[in-house]
């Protein structure tokens, strides 16, 4: 992909087939330098010669929908945002990727951290945001170092920092690293870790965007909504619209895992089918094996058998239809020599761990779920075991703060509907532990 | 007033003010609406998960709690959804609870408990492992923790956090493993009201634990006598004796709260050292006297009367009447007798220095029948004592300064006769008392007071523990 047809960097920007990682080909992007002469930061000072109204209202008109997994349309959550430019306020850049499954964020800033810095900046400048936090995961330490590294760059070119370019703007960016909690992914639960307490969700309302860090109007976006802002702003919503669905616009990044020859981060518009994913994308299933079952939006997305995989299109209507999510887009290829209990136990084992103890339905249901499932290794296990998960993860669901104990329930009733005799089979079936 | 508005909770039409606590709202109005984090005197947790209500246009159900009143609103909390799930929440509440009410001292008032009955009846699928935590955890301030019974509502956590701001208490650990804990041990004036605040048996009163069981107490609504402060407390009684004082809502004066002193008011009320007759000291021994010996004793005297200033507005009325009636002013003298200030005027919750429970309501009728109700009046009647006299020293039902009391009782020594008026004969002092004469506690009668803030209180006498007790302005006669 980096071949030297003598193109300059700036021709070398694949815009054409990518929103995203555009620059992800070019050597050593991550550097300012690279990146700015293949086109980056354009957009951050032709941002700043726009009014700040007209940059929210393109981003609504682009259809982005929020792409940490709620898929909230971005621009009408801005649209709720105080208006009041002077006031104190927080735009938070979610990258506490912690999803089982998903891994997109993290391939996106370890080799283009400029992207999402230059998204942010115009997000601030739209929002007339003064300070911003990344939140990123704990684990991800060498991403944090190239994005603080990134920053400082940006800060070297006063793309930070006071009056940026003479704009008589302020943005300042930290980068925060968290300790590796699933939960603060949440973005609740990210402020409250990122004031300092314990990574725990916060009732709603009120909402961060009228209370949120210290109170105070918070913008909480994941890195890859942030990071598709400045394509929406040099090619505008239309072309954005081009690609994706009616309801889904735009391309997404979808993070492939599992039974495939090549597994890895694509970027693809929304719609794609995901047996094209699998078959062309990843070059098919690994060692020859069949395909038996698909998570498609990491582990709180209930289950599809191979039928359903090869007929859903992958975008946020279509994949719900067939009674799942797209989620943050994560997709789990599982292969016919998988045994479905294993997968569910695993899934347990970690939403009972990630639990953050809050609300007793989750708190309790969450380990009971687990302690359920692995009757077998006391020899307890009995096949109307499976009743109970159901009828047990059907009460957890809809009750608490946030949706942590949806996102427990739903993957084990989704298993249930689809691969009840198996399961059945293997709660019954004794083990040592 | 304009900013109340109507809606409807089950069909049930109520009013509140727009905006308030939409809980609050249907507990205040009688209706019982299962719940254990919310309190009206915290901030809200939301994390129970037993408020649950749905309300039309709204599509998901919530958590009362955390909802506010508005307009013609409908909730509901009656749909077989939210029943369902009342249920269902009720047992993961109960799921890891060790279910040891047999030897759990909140058996009979407890949440968990309560709503099984009313929620729950469900048969129990738990037949797996426990989560076990650690059980009798000794945290200060004569609390017991059992972190196995608790059903992390958060309540203490917020009230260590917010009312006393001294946050000893946090949770430790996630997800099921999670578990209240001391950062440090407690250290505040209000820690049995933790006690209180926990809907489970996770909290226990160590001056109560294994005493007695609540379905053999009966609760009687009266007023401290610890301090000035009069906050309005319900004591927790049955024949054998008292064992607990537990604050009631009262606005005005204490909140939701009281302080730790005044658990202590009870312990007097029915010691081993109450008095069940008129004794006389018989070389430091206090044994049953005959009236009329006091009474010989007493004729023809002048008499120093000093009162405590933990008698009833009708008791210093009564005492004064009788003087006046019984043509006493001239043989007899009276002044108040004041504790010394304890600690800060005012720790900037509820408790004060100033520990005379009645002072207000003593001036004002030392004032009203024309006697100098001053410490300095007081002082100098006291040094004035002649070995000629007669003293009747009302003591004070309780005292954090006894060295003062012990300091004033031997300044009145050199008197031919003295008596003390109390109810028990605890303080070893007392020794200098030729004779002790039985009152009624608070616990025994009934009557006002004025707290500091000049508000009247009220007492109310729940069962009685010492016989023969005669009220103070009884003793009169004898003079």
């Amino acid at each position: 992909m980096t071949e030297e047809n003598g193109l300059t960097d700036k021709e070398k920007a694949n815009y054409k087939d990518y929103a995203l990682l555009s620059y992800h080909h070019i050597p050593g992007v991550h550097n300012l330098e690279v990146f700015e002469k293949a086109g980056g930061y354009e957009m951050m000072k032709a941002a700043f010669l726009k009014d700040p109204e007209a940059i929210k209202e393109e981003v609504k008109n682009s259809g982005l929908r929020g792409r940490g997994g709620a898929g909230f349309p971005t621009g009408v959550k801005w649209g709720f945002f105080t208006k009041d430019r002077q006031a104190q306020k927080y735009l938070v850049c979610n990258a506490d990727e912690s999803e089982p499954g998903t891994f997109k964020d993290r391939y996106l800033v370890e080799k283009n951290p400029h992207i999402l810095i230059e998204g942010m900046i115009i997000s601030a400048w739209a929002l007339g945001i003064q300070k911003g936090y990344i939140y990123i995961r704990g684990e991800f330490y060498h991403q944090a170092v190239t994005l603080e590294k990134a920053i400082k760059e940006a800060y070297a070119k006063n793309y930070l920092g006071k009056n940026i370019l003479n704009k008589n703007f302020d943005f300042d960016l930290y980068v925060h690293r968290g300790a590796g909690a699933y939960i603060c992914g949440e973005e609740t639960g990210l402020i409250s870790s990122l004031e300092g307490k314990k990574g725990q969700p916060k009732l709603k309302p009120p909402f961060p965007a009228i209370k949120g860090y210290r109170g105070l109007p918070t913008m909480v976006n994941n890195v890859e909504s942030l990071a598709a802002v400045p394509w929406i702003m040099r090619f505008g919503a239309d072309a954005y619209k081009k690609w994706g669905t009616e309801k889904s616009p735009g391309t997404k990044l979808f993070s492939i895992s599992g039974d495939v020859n090549k597994p890895g981060v694509i970027e693809v518009p929304l719609g794609t089918t995901l047996k094209e994913i699998i078959e062309v994308h990843c070059g098919g299933m690994k060692d020859g094996h069949a395909l038996k079952a698909v998570i498609p939006g990491g582990s709180s997305a209930p289950i599809f058998d191979a039928e359903t995989s090869y007929a859903v299109k992958m975008d946020y209507e279509d994949v719900a239809a067939k009674g799942s999510m797209l989620g943050s887009g994560a997709i789990v290829v599982i292969n016919d020599k998988r045994n479905m209990g294993d997968v569910l136990k695993w899934t347990l084992e970690f939403y009972h761990h990630e639990s953050c103890g809050q609300c007793t339905p989750c708190r309790e249901g969450t380990g009971w779920l687990e302690k359920v499932f692995k009757r077998r290794e006391s020899g307890k296990g009995l096949v109307s075991d499976i009743d109970l998960l159901d009828k047990t993860a059907a009460s957890m669901r809809g009750q608490t703060i946030c949706a942590l104990a949806d996102a427990a329930a739903m993957p084990t009733q989704g298993m249930i509907k689809v691969f009840r005799r198996e399961l059945e089979e293997y709660v019954s079936t004794p083990v040592k532990k | 007033m304009s900013d109340t508005v109507k809606f409807k909770w089950n069909d049930k039409e109520i009013e509140a003010k727009k905006g308030s606590n939409l809980l609050k709202a249907a507990l205040d109005n009688g209706i019982d609406v299962a719940h254990y984090c919310y309190h009206a005197g915290l901030s809200v947790a939301g994390v129970c998960r037993m408020c649950m209500v749905e309300q039309n246009g709204v599509p998901r159900p919530f958590p009362a709690c955390n909802a506010t009143v508005n307009e013609n609103i409908e909730v509901r909390n009656d749909t077989p959804k939210i029943k369902e799930a009342v249920s269902a929440t009720l047992q993961f509440h109960l799921l890891n609870h060790p279910l040891d009410c047999p030897v759990c001292d909140q058996a009979g008032e407890c949440g968990l408990q309560d709503n099984y009955m009313l929620h729950g009846k469900y048969d129990s699928q738990m037949t797996d492992k426990k989560v076990h935590k650690e059980k009798v955890q000794d945290i200060g301030c004569d609390v017991m923790l059992d972190a196995e019974r608790c059903i992390l509502c958060s309540r203490c956590v917020r009230f260590t956090g917010e009312v006393t701001k001294s946050s000893e208490l946090g949770i430790l650990n996630r997800g099921d493993h999670a578990e209240i804990t001391v950062l440090k041990e407690l250290n505040n004036d209000y820690a049995q009201n933790l006690v209180d605040i926990c809907p489970v048996g996770a909290l226990t009163s160590k001056d109560f634990r294994f005493k007695q069981r609540v379905w053999f107490l009966e609760d009687v609504h009266t007023t401290c006598i610890g301090c000035e402060v009069g906050c309005s407390v319900k004591v927790s009684q049955n024949k054998n004796g008292a064992y607990r004082v537990k604050p009631v809502l009262d606005e005005a004066v204490n909140g939701y709260w009281m302080c730790d002193d005044g658990r202590e008011i009870y312990k007097h009320v029915s010691s081993p050292t109450r008095l069940h007759s008129l004794v006389a000291n018989q070389q430091s021994l206090f044994v049953p006297a005959e009236e009329a010996s006091l009474k010989e004793k007493l004729k023809n005297k002048n008499v120093k009367l000093i009162l405590s200033t933990h008698l009833t507005n009708e008791e210093y009325r009564d005492v004064f009447t009788k003087i006046k009636d019984l043509n006493l002013a001239a043989r007899v003298e009276v002044a108040l007798y004041r504790s010394p200030d304890v600690g800060p005027i005012f720790d900037g919750i509820l408790k004060r220095g100033n520990k005379n429970a009645n002072l207000k309501g003593a001036i004002k009728n030392f004032e009203q029948f024309g006697f100098d109700a001053s410490d300095d009046h007081c002082k100098k009647l006291m040094a004035n004592v002649k070995d000629s006299d007669a003293v009747l020293f009302v003591l004070p039902e309780m005292s954090q300064s006894l060295d003062h009391l012990e300091t004033a009782v031997k300044q009145i020594s050199k008197a031919a006769l003295k008596c003390a008026i109390t109810p028990n004969e605890e303080w070893s002092f007392v020794r200098t008392f030729d004779f002790l004469c039985p009152v009624p506690t608070f616990l025994e009668k009934n009557g006002t007071m004025l707290n500091y803030q000049g508000l009247e209180r009220t007492l109310v006498a729940g069962m009685s523990y010492g016989d023969n007790s005669k009220t103070v302005a009884s003793y009169l006669d004898w003079v």
